[in-house]
């Protein structure tokens, strides 16, 4: 594990008008790290996980990543965005495309979009003429995203529509929608919570074959089991800040404040 | 007489239709990229501002404007009530777009910026396609208004069905069955346009049952 923290947050606070949801949270997630937040609901960890990416704007603090500062308004976002994939609750599979196109749509639009851009330049002397072709780019972006679905066991389903898929299957299609992008790191907003029970399994199998890889993961889950096998470190949130951190064993285990306590006793039991 | 007249009500309604779509969707798109991101608020502010006083005002005024004043210098009256109908048509396909862009769900907007993809590329990719689908069904309604109203522009002279009967009259004095004859082809053309509207609508529900229908069932 390099030194160097992939992720560097720093005062991190988030208001929705008068309510603070989130009072100055600092935490850096080291490359390769697994980071798993947990906490009742309404204490701010989803909203924490969203402004990582800045699906929500952070109202004040900063997010270091690749030595940019995504809470500055002035930064591209997209193009971090690229190296941060988020798996999401509700799937939010586009519903108007094929699961094959759902996985290729981000790539290849930015790639074709890079293409044309770099064809200008040449156009104008500025560097070579870029030797990819937009048929390329599709064929090798739809072998990519075939070979992602063969992982997955779901190759027969690339022409189907979402609608058609279980919410299991929907979610490992929006797991590696997101690995299509070759991401730094993955964000997982709850993604068993909207699950039948027996689809929870295949889901966190998945995660924990990315995790096995070395992928940095930041996860906010109710699933204790899985936090204590997976994560390297687990943030319990609470009221906006980060109450209580440490490796599963010093959290489940040994666990320091009366909230902590409370909120195991009840998830646990 | 009555087919020249035909064919210059759909003739109207038809560029009509076009030009309220492209209005439309375009203002709605304007205030619905303002609502989710902010941006786009002079525009927005227009866009409000101009669905509020064409929805307030009668569509004959709006006509009379146009066609006497605006374009005074044109004697082209079937492309002026064209186009006023169409500047007319867009305020009201406005707020039908909108629903359409609300009906859509927030998720897909994040997933596609979760991607790293642009707002504009999302909502062309995305938005767009799923506004559509579901708001076809009251556009086409629209459309169906949109032939009938058309008679209005009888009141600027110009030659469209539900102005034929008064010429008729004029020289048989015969009211009865001109009016007859231009009622049947209107409700002709309106029974038309809505079989087709109840074939699209099937067609839609037939593909959300099953999800686009391509590549299913085979």
């Amino acid at each position: 594990m390099e030194n160097k923290p992939l992720i560097e947050v720093r005062e991190l606070t988030k208001s929705f008008g008068e309510l603070q949801v989130l009072r100055s949270v600092s935490v850096d997630i080291m490359p390769g790290e697994k980071v798993v937040i947990i906490g009742a609901s309404g204490s701010g960890k989803s909203t924490l996980l969203r402004c990582l990416n800045c699906l929500e704007d952070p109202t004040g603090g900063s997010i270091m990543f690749e030595d940019e500062d995504l809470a500055d308004p002035k930064v591209d976002i997209n193009i971090h965005r690229q190296k941060m994939g988020m798996v999401f609750q509700q799937f939010n599979l586009f519903n108007n495309k094929t699961v094959l196109q759902n996985i290729t749509l981000a790539p290849v639009t930015i790639r074709k979009k890079k293409l044309a851009q770099a064809k200008r330049r040449a156009l104008f002397g500025k560097c070579e003429k870029p030797i990819e072709t937009k048929e390329q780019i599709l064929k090798e972006e739809n072998e990519k995203a075939m070979q992602l679905l063969a992982r997955i066991g779901l190759e027969d389903k690339a022409n189907v529509y979402p609608s058609t898929l279980s919410g299991g299957q929907k979610q490992r299609i929006a797991i590696v929608r997101a690995l299509a992008m070759n991401p730094k790191v993955m964000l997982f907003d709850e993604p068993t919570s909207a699950l039948d029970p027996e689809m929870v399994g295949e889901v966190l199998d998945l995660m924990k074959q990315l995790a096995d890889e070395g992928m940095t993961m930041a996860i906010v889950t109710h699933e204790m089991g899985f936090a204590r096998e997976v994560a390297d470190r687990i943030l319990f949130m609470d009221d906006g800040v980060i109450a209580e951190q440490g490796s599963p064993e010093e959290i489940f285990g040994n666990p320091q404040s009366e909230r902590l306590k409370a909120f195991l006793a009840k998830v646990l039991s | 007489m009555y087919l020249e007249g035909l064919g210059n009500t759909l003739l109207i309604a038809l560029i009509a239709a076009l030009i309220g779509i492209v209005i439309g969707v375009v203002m709605a798109m304007v205030n619905y990229i303002n609502k989710k991101t902010g941006r786009l608020k002079v525009l927005s502010k227009i866009c409000n501002f101009y669905i509020t006083v064409v929805r307030g005002t009668p569509v004959v005024l709006q006509l009379m404007i146009l066609y006497f004043v605006v374009f005074a210098f044109w004697d082209n009256g079937i492309m002026i009530g064209a186009i006023t109908f169409g500047m007319n048509s867009g305020a009201y396909v406005a707020e039908i777009a909108r629903s359409g862009f609300e009906s859509v769900d927030d998720g897909q907007m994040e997933a596609g910026r979760s991607l790293g993809l642009s707002t504009w590329q999302t909502v062309r990719a995305i938005i767009i396609p799923q506004a559509l689908r579901n708001c076809l069904p009251p556009l086409f309604n629209e459309f169906i208004m949109l032939v009938k109203e058309t008679a209005i522009v009888g009141y600027v002279g110009i030659y469209d069905l539900g102005k034929i009967p008064g010429l008729i009259q004029s020289r048989t004095f015969d009211y009865l069955f001109p009016l007859l004859i231009a009622a049947l082809l209107y409700l002709a053309v309106v029974l038309v346009l809505t079989r087709i509207l109840h074939i699209i609508e099937k067609r839609l529900a037939k593909s959300d049952r099953n999800g686009g229908g391509v590549g299913n069932g085979k």
